[in-house]
């Protein structure tokens, strides 16, 4: 379960947090919401897809790491972009303090130090708290994108069928992506307002990301080859 | 000359008149700008009866195709979801006696009849179970769809149980607003007829005239056009059934978090039935009966020991009902649409599926001028009856295969009671079980075979099959009922309670795609 409290200076001062990338850090994730300015740092590695939220249908972004359920095709030898929802590990933010999910399966005796000897944020919590700074205005600019998107139509379901050497076939649900021929009919007010915004340059990363769906289909093939 | 039809003029502010006026505008939307209209007259004084709260999954397509988003009519109609009905007490009286008529078809309905193969294999399990996972959805008061699901998309099909009394204001805004229908709120004086007996004009009460080239009757009972001015007479048919009475109520919740039934209930009772229907806020729960049969006294009695300790201190509204319909329900140039058209008992929710076909209809059958519209107006008629007369078949099927003992009951079972063609079907079902190639052929059925298969069976109708006829559809109709027990497990697993989905959509709402 989760025990969620507000960092604090003393309780919390010999606390410990695991960095590294792992399944038995809780990154075995197949799919994980990211904001609109990581989209650059992604796009080299991972498909990026609108998906809805299962609790409130509402739609966020997400990039896809693996096939089937819990799994994580870039947990071994990859030392390229991790996503920042996968990076801030237990870590949250209530207000503007950060909290931290003590039964996290971070929070080890070992691993990184949260504070210096002299009780100040250690390196790698301030780099936590660098990440949030990007992190929580990103999702409101991310859900501000998706909103724009979807009133101007331009999102759409994509069905993604992958056959693999073992003979199984997988059919990835749930999926969309940006409407390409919704996007060619803007009028060219609209085009200049989202090349303005950003928006333009994330679209076309998002299109561009879907060339990573057969690479990530042919890790997934070497792992079932194994 | 020949004259275009150009101006609709619908008269009436009800359920059927404002859906009508949807269906019509936004069909012909792009015609607006060269001059099409729709209006719409209605009476400022004249309250809407708000006929039927339960609907068919039609009114999805129909609503979508007007450009209503779905969370809105959840949120504005006090809507819920609706999976069918459950029909209890219908054939023994027992208290364990019912079955469901879901809105699903029989697995692989479109390949293979699937009845003579579990007719074969009664194993103790209903025809419904066998076939499809809605009575168990219903009986675990599961949503039809999930909050991930899109707006009028299904996991299991559904219609909409909803407040009536909203939902002709929520479509009225939709029209004006969206769809550019005029809105006229005055009462209809005097309708000016020309010599050949087309409406040319109504004369307003408030004053002021209206003149058009189509005129709609939604004056509900009244028939104020087509009836009163066009003298069309009313064909009764309480000689097929027996029902002329309703007496209605409004029950709360005992918590606002109380489960929601996602099917309506029917629970026959001594002299007719009674609806349970769950609304987010309330359950509309009312008994139409005989009053040949039972005295009003008599009634609300039963229908209060229905309702239980829920009811106390509430008191039902009677409605005198006739079932009926018009004789022909286009004439000149005025049709007739809702309960101007007709009225049959809300058994299975008829009557505002039959308000969208007539619309459907009607706007996709425009006759392009006067010249060409009785050609058009007797199509209209001849399907319209087709229709009535199947849906009052359908309705007097719940009726004939009753072992109930009550007089109201054996009276239905009386073969001078039942139509021709329902019993000659009756007859050739005992041998050949329904389905929808050799009867039901027409362009959008009303009821399909699927329907009528689902209240045989639960009724305990059984047709005499040979099972050596069964060995060339073995292989699919059994593969069929296994996918019928796969999608039951999987739908249980994935879907949310009916109630719990309501309220996430007014939170969250729904995506449209």
């Amino acid at each position: 379960m989760t025990n969620i409290v507000a960092l604090n200076t003393v309780t919390h001062r010999d606390l410990r947090v695991q960095s590294a990338a792992s399944a038995r850090y809780g990154d075995a994730q197949r799919f994980v919401p990211v904001i609109v300015s990581e989209f650059g740092l992604l796009v080299p590695h991972y498909p990026i897809f609108f998906a809805k939220d299962s609790e409130t249908g509402s739609f966020y972004c997400g990039a896809m790491l693996g096939i089937d359920e819990g799994e994580n095709l870039f947990l071994e030898n990859f030392d390229g972009y991790r996503p920042l929802n996968l990076r801030r590990g237990p870590f949250f933010t209530a207000g503007s303090d950060i909290a931290i999910d003590l039964d996290h399966p971070r929070v080890d005796t070992d691993g990184q130090p949260l504070f210096t000897e002299a009780g100040e944020p250690s390196d790698y919590l301030k780099n936590i708290m660098g990440l949030f700074r990007d992190l929580r205005p990103g999702l409101e600019q991310t859900k501000i994108f998706i909103e724009t998107l979807m009133k101007m139509r331009l999102v759409e379901p994509i069905d993604i069928s992958l056959s693999f050497d073992d003979g199984t076939s997988r059919q990835l649900d749930g999926l969309y992506t940006v409407n390409q021929d919704a996007l060619k009919k803007l009028a060219d007010t609209e085009i200049v307002d989202f090349f303005r915004r950003g928006y333009l340059q994330a679209i076309y990363l998002m299109i561009a990301s879907l060339k990573q769906i057969p690479v990530l289909a042919r890790k997934k093939n070497a792992r079932l080859a194994r | 000359m020949v004259q275009p039809i150009q101006n609709v003029v619908i008269v009436g502010g009800g359920t059927a008149g404002w859906l009508t006026a949807g269906v019509i505008a936004a069909r012909h939307q792009g015609r607006m700008k060269s001059g099409f209209s729709v209006t719409l007259i209605e009476s400022p004084d004249i309250k809407i009866i708000g006929v039927g709260e339960g609907t068919w999954p039609t009114l999805r397509t129909t609503l979508e195709k007007m450009g209503v988003s779905e969370t809105d009519l959840f949120r504005h109609c006090d809507a819920a979801f609706k999976q069918g009905a459950r029909f209890a007490r219908w054939t023994t009286g027992a208290p364990d006696d019912g079955y469901y008529h879901p809105l699903m078809l029989p697995q692989g309905f479109h390949q293979v009849n699937l009845v003579p193969h579990w007719l074969e294999k009664d194993a103790g399990r209903s025809f419904c179970d066998a076939v499809t996972p809605q009575g168990v959805l219903c009986d675990d008061g599961l949503a039809p769809k999930t909050i991930a699901t899109p707006e009028y998309q299904a996991v299991a099909n559904y219609a909409y149980h909803l407040d009536a009394g909203k939902f002709a204001p929520f479509l009225q805004k939709h029209c004006t607003e969206k769809l550019g229908v005029r809105h006229v709120l005055a009462d209809v004086q005097t309708v000016n007829q020309s010599e050949n007996g087309d409406i040319k004009s109504l004369s307003l009460k408030q004053g002021g005239e209206v003149a058009g080239d189509l005129f709609v009757d939604c004056t509900g009972f009244a028939a104020l056009l087509l009836g009163k001015a066009l003298g069309v007479a009313f064909k009764d048919c309480s000689d097929v059934l027996f029902c002329d009475t309703a007496m209605a109520v409004q029950v709360p919740y005992e918590t606002p978090t109380d489960p929601m039934a996602s099917h309506t209930i029917s629970t026959a009772h001594s002299a007719g039935w009674t609806w349970d229907i769950g609304l987010p806020t309330r359950r509309g729960v009312g008994y139409v009966y005989s009053s040949r049969h039972i005295s009003d006294e008599a009634a609300a009695d039963e229908l209060m020991a229905y309702i239980g300790p829920q009811g106390k201190g509430l008191s039902p509204r009677k409605i005198p009902i006739r079932s009926g319909y018009r004789e022909t329900f286009w004439k000149n140039n005025c049709v007739a649409v809702g309960l101007a058209a007709g009225f049959l008992e809300p058994l299975e929710s008829s009557a505002i599926v039959l308000v969208e076909l007539s619309a459907k209809l009607i706007s996709e059958q425009m006759p392009a001028n006067r010249e060409v519209m009785d050609i058009v107006a007797k199509r209209f008629n001849d399907v319209t009856h087709y229709r009535w007369g199947r849906i009052i078949d359908f309705l007097k099927l719940h009726y004939v295969l009753t072992r109930r003992p009550e007089k109201f009951w054996q009276d239905n079972t009386d073969p001078a009671s039942v139509p021709d063609r329902l019993e000659s079907l009756l007859q050739l079902w005992k041998y050949q079980p329904p389905w929808f190639f050799d009867e039901f052929d027409r362009l959008e059925e009303v009821f399909p075979a699927a329907s009528y298969q689902y209240v045989l069976y639960g009724m305990g109708f059984r047709s005499e099959i040979d099972p050596n006829d069964n060995e060339f559809s073995q292989s699919l109709a059994t593969q069929c009922m296994h996918e019928a027990m796969a999608m039951t497990r999987k739908m249980r697993a994935q879907l949310p309670k009916n109630r719990d989905l309501v309220d996430k959509i007014h939170t969250y709402g729904l995506q449209p795609i």
